[in-house]
């Protein structure tokens, strides 16, 4: 359904996105997760033919949306990241005129747009103005107006940021029905737990380039052949940190106060030769233990925010 | 065919605002003062009857003047914030994303401010009905002077519509839009006279094609035209505007020269106005780069 290959965007001599691949079939819900400024609403801008590539392939539905930019939009309903409303208009009369500029059938508009309103669960609202919605309200009501054209795919740009955590299980609620009414999506975040439960497939940028993707068991696989450890001492941190780093199998060392995590890449054996080592040269050693990682942890493993910490 | 969606839009929220009803209010109260005031000046020094084209005339060219000067200044206030204003509101890529051609929104939005243009004129009307019982005026030179308006306006209202495309404020393309206005009302003027002082030593006894650029001059030489210059001219006393002598000047009077260049302009404006909307627009120049 939608096909990304070799995506490149330059601003000047930097690369907002770079060699992006991505394939998505129909139906299936994809997870775009990095962190602010990976890249991820250039991307997505670029699919919806709101800003140009540098190079590059785009297919929405085997059609190439680089080039046949006029016939993609149909096919494509899109919810920016940033949007404004227009605040002197009621909430039905706003998707009345976005149903109008996709040439919607009058006789057919008021049935799409009570559907709609009911999916959205915006019924009641139908008569206020659009201005007085609340932050969630607002942010399905542009939900509402990305599908009022029945588009095939749905593009939609960290729909749940800045939302607080009711008005978030409401869209994720929302979202679910959508997957079910077959829907192909492509969804963006910057946390990963938040799209992992119902996307099919994730994939995760940084700095532009698609760092590791496929779904969501491929990624728990990949990225849990390493493991994680945590060590917690009371005291003599950077010794610890020196010692750690004579071991082979372990990498990205990240501190905190009294508190060290790093990549694991040994067997059993390997964990206690680390530890013995450690309780040889008389470090403080409080815990230690192999980390339970949850799909946060993989994504800040996966990306390089991780290691800064 | 469908009304274009921006338009029908626009006109459903401006005519729902108080603000839209104040301005017509406002727009009348300034005709009718200003026709009042002529008519009673001239009263005093004509010792006119009741029933005088001279006087009809006076109150004819007072509205009509004050409606193309108030014209002049509304217009470019309407479109200079038109697509600007969306960018501003972050609703320009809700509608680029759209299947809505880039030359339908700017199309759109141009009618908007137009059929509020319109309806400055229309409310006029009753006013000019009155002139026009005095006699004196025909139906056909106000006819004339409501196409001149009509002309005008979207010319000024392209020019507004290219800044406000051109520029990411709303505030700059305002500013670039009246000083593009004053240039073409004014400038022009200076050039001309400059001009003509230094090449022909103020010998010139003809309308300088630059002029045509000019609303003003425009204007002057249609309220001319339609009254035979009786009222001695001011095109006459600004060299480059010459026109007045029917021996020595022939050719299409230089209001209707300058319809013609108003729409000329306004066509290429909103032409270069879809152009640069279009987020993902070949450059004008490509099919030079490959060749
Ligand atoms: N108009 C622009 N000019 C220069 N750089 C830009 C522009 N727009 C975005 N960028 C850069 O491109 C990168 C990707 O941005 P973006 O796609 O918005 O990231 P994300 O949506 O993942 O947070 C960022 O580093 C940003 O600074
Ligand atoms: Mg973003």
């Amino acid at each position: 359904m939608l096909e990304i290959k070799n995506l490149h965007k330059r601003y000047g001599k930097t690369y907002a996105v770079s060699d992006l691949n991505l394939s998505i079939p129909e139906g299936e819900i994809f997870g775009f997760v990095g962190p602010n400024g990976a890249g991820k609403s250039t991307t997505m801008k670029i699919i919806c033919g709101l800003l140009t590539a540098t190079s590059g392939e785009v297919y929405v539905d085997g059609v190439d949306a680089l080039r046949q930019n006029k016939k993609i939009k149909e096919k494509i309903g899109y919810m920016p990241d940033f949007f404004g409303v227009y605040d002197d208009l009621k909430v039905d009369e706003y998707l009345d005129f976005y149903a109008s500029v996709y040439k919607i059938k009058e006789e057919n508009k008021r049935k799409i747009i009570a559907d709609l309103l009911e999916l959205v669960d915006l019924s009641r609202k139908k008569d206020s103005y659009v201005d007085n919605l609340s932050r969630g309200m607002k942010q399905r009501l542009c939900l509402a107006r990305s599908l009022i054209h029945n588009p095939k795919i749905l593009i939609l740009d960290e729909p749940a940021s800045g939302l607080d955590p009711r008005a978030r299980v409401e869209m994720k609620a929302i979202l679910r029905n959508l997957k079910d009414m077959g829907k192909t999506i492509l969804i963006s975040s910057h946390i990963l737990s938040e799209l992992a439960e119902m996307c099919t497939s994730i994939g995760i940028i940084d700095n532009g380039k698609m760092v590791i993707s496929g779904t969501v068991s491929e990624i728990m696989q990949q990225v849990y052949s390493k493991k994680l450890i945590q060590i917690k001492v009371n005291g003599k941190l950077e010794e610890t940190v020196m010692i750690l780093k004579e071991f082979p199998f372990i990498d990205k060392i990240t501190t905190g106060e009294n508190l060290i995590q790093a990549g694991f890449d040994g067997g059993d054996d390997d964990m206690s030769r680390v530890l013995s080592s450690l309780v040889t040269r008389a470090i403080p050693v409080a815990t230690f233990a192999q980390l339970e990682g949850n799909l946060e942890d993989v994504f800040m493993k996966v990306t390089k925010g991780g290691e800064e910490k | 065919m469908m009304i274009n969606p921006v338009l029908l839009k626009e006109l459903k929220v401006k005519m729902r605002n108080w603000k839209a009803v104040a301005i017509i209010g406002g727009y009348l109260f300034i005709l009718a003062a200003v026709a009042l005031f002529i008519t009673l000046a001239n009263s005093n020094d004509m010792y006119a009857s009741t029933i005088n084209p001279q006087l009809s005339i006076g109150a004819y060219t007072g509205i009509a003047v004050i409606q193309f000067i108030l014209i002049l200044f509304i217009a470019p206030a309407l479109t200079s914030g038109a697509i600007a204003g969306e960018r501003e509101r972050q609703t320009l890529d809700l509608l680029l994303c759209t299947n809505l051609a880039p030359s339908a929104i700017v199309i759109g939005k141009l009618l908007a401010s137009m059929s509020h243009i319109l309806i400055l004129i229309i409310a006029s009307i009753p006013m000019f009905s009155i002139v026009f019982l005095y006699g004196g005026i025909s139906a056909l030179e106000i006819a004339q002077l409501f196409g001149f308006y009509i002309v005008t306006a979207i010319m000024a209202g392209s020019i507004g519509i290219f800044f406000s495309t051109y520029v990411k404020r709303t505030i700059a393309a305002t500013v670039l839009t009246y000083a593009l206005g004053i240039f073409m009302s004014f400038g022009t003027l200076l050039i001309a006279v400059f001009y003509i002082r230094i090449f022909y030593n103020f010998d010139y006894q003809s309308y300088l094609p630059l002029l045509y650029l000019n609303p003003l001059a425009g204007f002057s030489s249609l309220l001319t035209s339609q009254f035979g210059g009786q009222y001695g001219s001011i095109m006459n006393m600004i060299p480059g505007l010459y026109t007045i002598n029917p021996y020595t000047y022939k050719g299409p009077a230089p209001w209707l020269i300058n319809i013609y260049v108003n729409i000329g302009i306004s066509v290429v404006m909103l032409f270069l106005a879809s152009i640069k909307i279009n987020p993902v627009r070949r450059s004008i120049f490509s099919f030079l780069k490959k060749k």
